[in-house]
């Protein structure tokens, strides 16, 4: 059993973050706020509600080292908190989009983020220190259908993105002022702002939750076809692999290790993929099969002991009718549309043992890798 | 993939024709020789073209029911069969099952429930997901 937490904070969650301490985690409980919760002792208080947007928020990233919140929403507009004393204050981000902005998420050096849209465009932000503004540039022309998820590579100039026109492409984000030439962009530094760098035609249905491994060098997204494709040497001549698994969906994904991926959606259970010792990747299996105990309202800051003597007991019972204890003992009733990563605070390494999911239940789960043999050796 | 243009002209139309016919004899002969399943991976196989043209996709349906309407033992036909045809073989199957034809649904029914056993809902959502191969 690797849920060591389920808290229920909604009837349903369209995405959510966490705070840099992992003491807080915002989310949309789909409407037009952001509520944020603090652990407290045994268990969370609403500490702020964050109100400006007209629509659905569609997107929240919580930056790491500035502590700051932005959100994306149906209302077209991005908002950038900032905490001042005990309030959250926000600045508008004026996006220039004509339809919703879907997702949003900060860069590794949080100077720029990033906002994909139904009007087949994404929006690259930075704050202009002598306006005190944040800045929209769009790359406009590019996809032919919504832009469903964004990620940033490690080195802060490439962006891939995800299209319900079923592409994955990979552009340059570079912004004269903002970005120095010396960065570590290796052969992508000379590429101007917009340029696509690799447009993967992998998938012939919508694509979802593209993500890029810790060292950039492997890149995955998902199809609304059941399947998973993963890419190496991301550039001229990619290396390409597309995975087909037996049940529905993911939404989103995250990269736990260079070798290891969770993928989570409309199955209601995060499903692992892993790659062996010649790079092939494949599902391995299904995570939290069994049933957990549901409605613990423990902390983030749960001991690893304590999960542990939670969760062994359990990984016993289980193995009589898998299928059917699958689908009744899930820990998320409903499709998940989330994944976030639990970076340990003093944490260096690439390798994430803990993560959390939210979905459409309306629940934020826990999760974590500790103590799972079969795993474990893809960390 | 999908490297051919949407709509084909007249004499492409006719060698895509051939193609089938050729693909007909070759699974006559088959089920002659009682090898119901190797009649069936051959009209799996030499993917079904990608066209909109209606009598291609009509004949080439002609010639998959023929050999889809062949399997009598559908465990058997599984285990010789490669998860790599499962796909394909789902979405003929749903083909099959908007004729409307009793014994056809009744056949493409019995397949379907084992194959939505041994495969999953996955498959049923990338054969309505597959835009390359027409049916």
């Amino acid at each position: 059993m690797t849920a060591i937490a389920v808290h229920q904070f909604a009837h349903c969650i369209t995405c959510h973050a966490w705070s840099p301490d992992h003491s807080m985690v915002a989310f949309c409980p789909n409407n037009n706020e952001v509520h944020i919760y603090k652990s407290l002792q045994d268990n969370w208080e609403r500490v702020h509600v964050l109100q400006k947007h007209d629509q659905l928020i569609s997107g929240i990233d919580w930056s790491v080292r500035s502590n700051r919140i932005v959100t994306a929403s149906h209302d077209r507009n991005s908002y950038v908190w900032n905490l001042e004393g005990s309030e959250w204050v926000p600045t508008l981000v004026i996006l220039r989009l004509n339809r919703a902005a879907l997702c949003v998420q900060w860069s590794p050096k949080e100077n720029k983020f990033a906002v994909g849209s139904g009007a087949k465009t994404v929006c690259i932000c930075y704050y202009e220190q002598e306006n005190n503004w944040w800045v929209s540039k769009l790359i406009r022309k590019r996809h032919d259908s919504s832009v469903t998820n964004v990620a940033w590579h490690p080195n802060n100039l490439l962006l891939a993105t995800t299209s319900t026109d079923g592409k994955c492409r990979i552009f340059s984000t570079f912004i004269k002022g903002v970005d120095t030439k010396d960065s570590k962009a290796g052969t992508f530094s000379d590429s101007k702002f917009g340029e696509l760098i690799v447009q993967l035609d992998l998938s012939f249905s919508w694509a979802f939750g593209v993500k890029w491994s810790a060292s950039g060098n492997t890149l995955a997204y998902a199809g609304h076809n059941s399947m998973i494709y993963f890419v190496d040497e991301v550039g001229p001549s990619p290396l390409a692999q597309s995975v087909a698994f037996r049940d529905l969906p993911l939404r989103d994904i995250l990269f736990v290790s260079e070798r290891m991926v969770i993928g989570v959606g409309f199955d209601c259970h995060p499903m692992a993929f892993a790659a062996d010792e010649r790079g092939i990747w494949s599902f391995v299996r299904f995570l939290g099969e069994k049933k957990t105990a549901s409605g613990s309202k423990y902390g983030s800051q749960f001991s690893e002991a304590f999960g542990k003597l939670y969760g062994q007991p359990r990984q016993g019972v289980g193995n009589d009718s898998v299928e059917s204890s699958r689908l009744r003992g899930c820990v998320h009733e409903n499709c998940i549309n989330c994944i976030v990563p639990l970076k340990e605070p003093g944490g260096r390494g690439s390798t994430i043992k803990r993560f959390s999911t939210s979905g459409l239940d309306g629940k934020v789960v826990i999760w974590d890798l500790e103590g799972q043999d079969d795993l474990s050796q893809y960390l | 993939m999908a490297t051919t243009c949407d709509f084909v002209e007249a004499d492409n139309a006719e060698a895509i024709i051939t193609r089938i016919e050729h693909k007909s004899r070759k699974i006559e002969s088959l089920l002659k020789q009682l090898k119901p399943v190797e009649a069936l991976k051959t009209a799996l196989e030499g993917s079904p073209p990608n066209t909109r043209d209606e009598r291609c996709k009509s004949a080439n349906w002609i010639v998959v029911h023929r050999a889809l309407m062949a399997i009598k033992d559908v465990d058997g036909m599984f285990s010789s069969l490669d998860p790599e045809y499962y796909d394909i073989l789902m979405k003929y199957l749903y083909r099959g099952l908007s004729t409307g034809d009793r014994p056809t649904c009744d056949q493409c029914l019995r397949i379907h429930e084992k194959l939505t056993e041994r495969a999953g809902l996955g498959c049923i959502l990338r054969s309505l997901a597959d835009t390359v191969n027409t049916v």
